[in-house]
């Protein structure tokens, strides 16, 4: 099987702390729940429990946001083990990782730290995709970056990118449209475009976001509602590709649940309108 | 050396030093204060990443200084004590140390203690589950033979001791801490961490409690333990600090 047949289908929302309770107690009607696997890399304890609760009720997305996949002088073996033995632990039904690094030399930087798209760059990541894939017997999710800095060696876009990482690992792809977007503003290219160079029966989700703009640039800070450019992305991408489960991501400044939910609502109904017209 | 490698490299240099970041200038598209000013993004994240996670570690400590002076002190430790690992979730152990060295926050003396129990509690929060246990098994042990008992305590349990009343500061500085707030600075706190179901408790512990404790965490029999506990503080009440942790599920198990 490849990512991209993962039988869930939907719309979902990332679980936060603030908001456990109000979930385990209202049920609210969505397709799947996720978290970052980082925050439950533990033993035991509160946020283990409220984990297991929310996976007695929802399928579960584990994001992971501290693989470093692209460092380029080790893999982080002993993090791997961690993602491994949460995998066993929840059965997600998607595990996902960025199309990033972040560190090297020893020193962990904690963020999304963007990579030249090179051949250098595609067969260290396939090499690293295959072994992650191997450890958790599953195919994971890559998700494309939003990034402030751009690299000159890069000789391909990043969807190009991502779909030969696709082709060459079975890997699925986490297309993130409010990166693209992001990506789209700061370095001046058109994303309807780019999202021509995906494949999209490698596409297993999509995931929705805010962003902040400070001075010339747009930041990804998960912090507000969708844009109406992103939600014109999604229009498109779900009359291109067809309906995936699609996720909205919230980390800061984090609202009621219910604008999560009606922010899920939202593109439930742009999924339901345009996959029809597909 | 291989290009990604060197570019990963003159990045993290510039990540940690500002002074670094036109060497990255080889690397990233645009003049050199626009590399600077993108890179400068990626540099508060660094920070905004270290404040989040000591935040949620240390979240007195946070309350004692304010947001702004912690901000700074997760810069500083930082600086000095970069993350090692993708998973935050053992950063910021050395914190205490950092604290009892920062030089800006000697007014404080008190701090590095209150850090080192907040650490405890941190690590309580995520500590394995206690297994169950029929504290029956207990009772079966010959008289004779009581003294060679080796305590298996619940995951997460730590005694934090200081000469300033720690207990009592983290206590008022808790959510829905409804009493009133003086602080008797002149007493001195042993703090007992410990997990109740989910939840963790800090507690007042006795010295001679913490002195039998912390010989059996440190995986003494009872019988030396105790005898340690003793010499020290003649007023040690072994069968009641027993009965009190059994009472709490804080012993999971034992061996002989």
């Amino acid at each position: 099987m490849t990512a991209a047949t993962t039988t869930l289908s939907g719309t979902g929302i990332g679980l936060r702390q603030p908001h456990y309770r109000e979930v385990f107690e209202r049920r609210p009607e969505l397709a799947f729940l996720e978290v970052h696997s980082e925050n439950f890399f533990l033993d035991g304890g509160a946020s283990m429990h409220a984990l297991e609760r929310a996976r007695a009720a929802y399928p579960i997305s584990l994001h992971g946001v501290g693989l470093s996949l692209g460092s380029a002088d080790r893999l982080a073996d002993e993090h791997l083990a961690k993602l491994a033995r949460l995998v066993d632990r929840v059965e997600p039904a998607l595990v996902s990782e960025h199309l990033c690094w972040g560190g090297v030399g020893g020193v962990h930087f904690n963020d999304l730290l963007p990579l030249p798209h090179t051949s250098e760059t595609l067969a260290l990541l396939a090499d690293r995709i295959d072994r992650v894939q191997a450890r958790l017997k599953r195919p994971i999710l890559i998700e494309n970056l939003s990034a402030y800095v751009e690299c000159r060696d890069s000789d391909m876009t990043e969807t190009a990118f991502l779909a030969e990482l696709a082709r060459r690992t079975g890997c699925g792809l986490l297309l993130d449209l409010n990166n693209l977007y992001v990506n789209a503003i700061n370095f001046g290219f058109d994303a309807v475009a780019r999202l021509a160079e995906l494949d999209g029966a490698s596409i297993g989700q999509i995931h929705l976001a805010g962003h902040a703009v400070v001075d010339d640039c747009l930041i990804d800070t998960h912090g507000s509602v969708v844009c109406d450019p992103v939600w014109a992305l999604y229009e498109h991408a779900c009359r291109r590709f067809g309906a995936r489960p699609t996720l909205i991501e919230w980390d800061t400044d984090l609202p009621a649940l219910d604008v999560l939910l009606g922010q899920a609502g939202q593109a439930s109904a742009i999924a339901r309108s345009e996959a029809t017209h597909a | 050396m291989p290009e990604l490698l060197a570019f990963q490299h003159g990045f993290a240099a510039a990540l940690r030093d500002r002074q670094r970041t036109p060497a990255t200038q080889q690397w990233l598209a645009g003049d050199a204060d626009h590399v600077e000013r993108r890179v400068a993004i990626y540099r508060a994240n660094m920070v905004a990443s270290a404040d989040k996670a000591l935040s949620a570690a240390y979240p007195v400590v946070r309350q004692v200084v304010g947001d702004e002076f912690f901000h700074g002190l997760a810069r500083e430790f930082l600086r000095g004590t970069p993350s090692t690992s993708g998973d935050l979730t053992a950063f910021g152990a050395a914190f205490a140390q950092f604290l009892a060295a920062f030089e800006h926050a000697q007014s404080l003396p008190y701090l590095p203690d209150l850090a080192r129990l907040e650490w405890a509690v941190h690590r309580a929060y995520g500590a394995a589950d206690a297994p169950d246990w029929d504290a029956g098994t207990l009772g079966a042990v010959e008289p004779g033979r009581q003294d060679a008992i080796r305590f298996r305590w619940s995951p997460g349990l730590a005694v934090v001791e200081s000469t300033f009343p720690i207990v009592r500061i983290w206590t008022i500085h808790q959510a829905g801490y409804g009493g009133e707030f003086s602080v008797a600075w002149d007493l001195s706190d042993t703090a007992l961490v410990a997990r109740d179901g989910f939840a963790v408790t800090v507690a007042a512990c006795g010295a001679g409690d913490a002195a039998f404790l912390n010989a059996s965490l440190a995986g003494a029999a009872l019988g030396d333990a105790a005898t340690a506990a003793l010499s020290r503080h003649p007023d040690f009440d072994l069968g009641a600090l027993l009965g009190r942790a059994l009472a709490a599920r804080l012993i999971c198990g034992f061996t002989l």
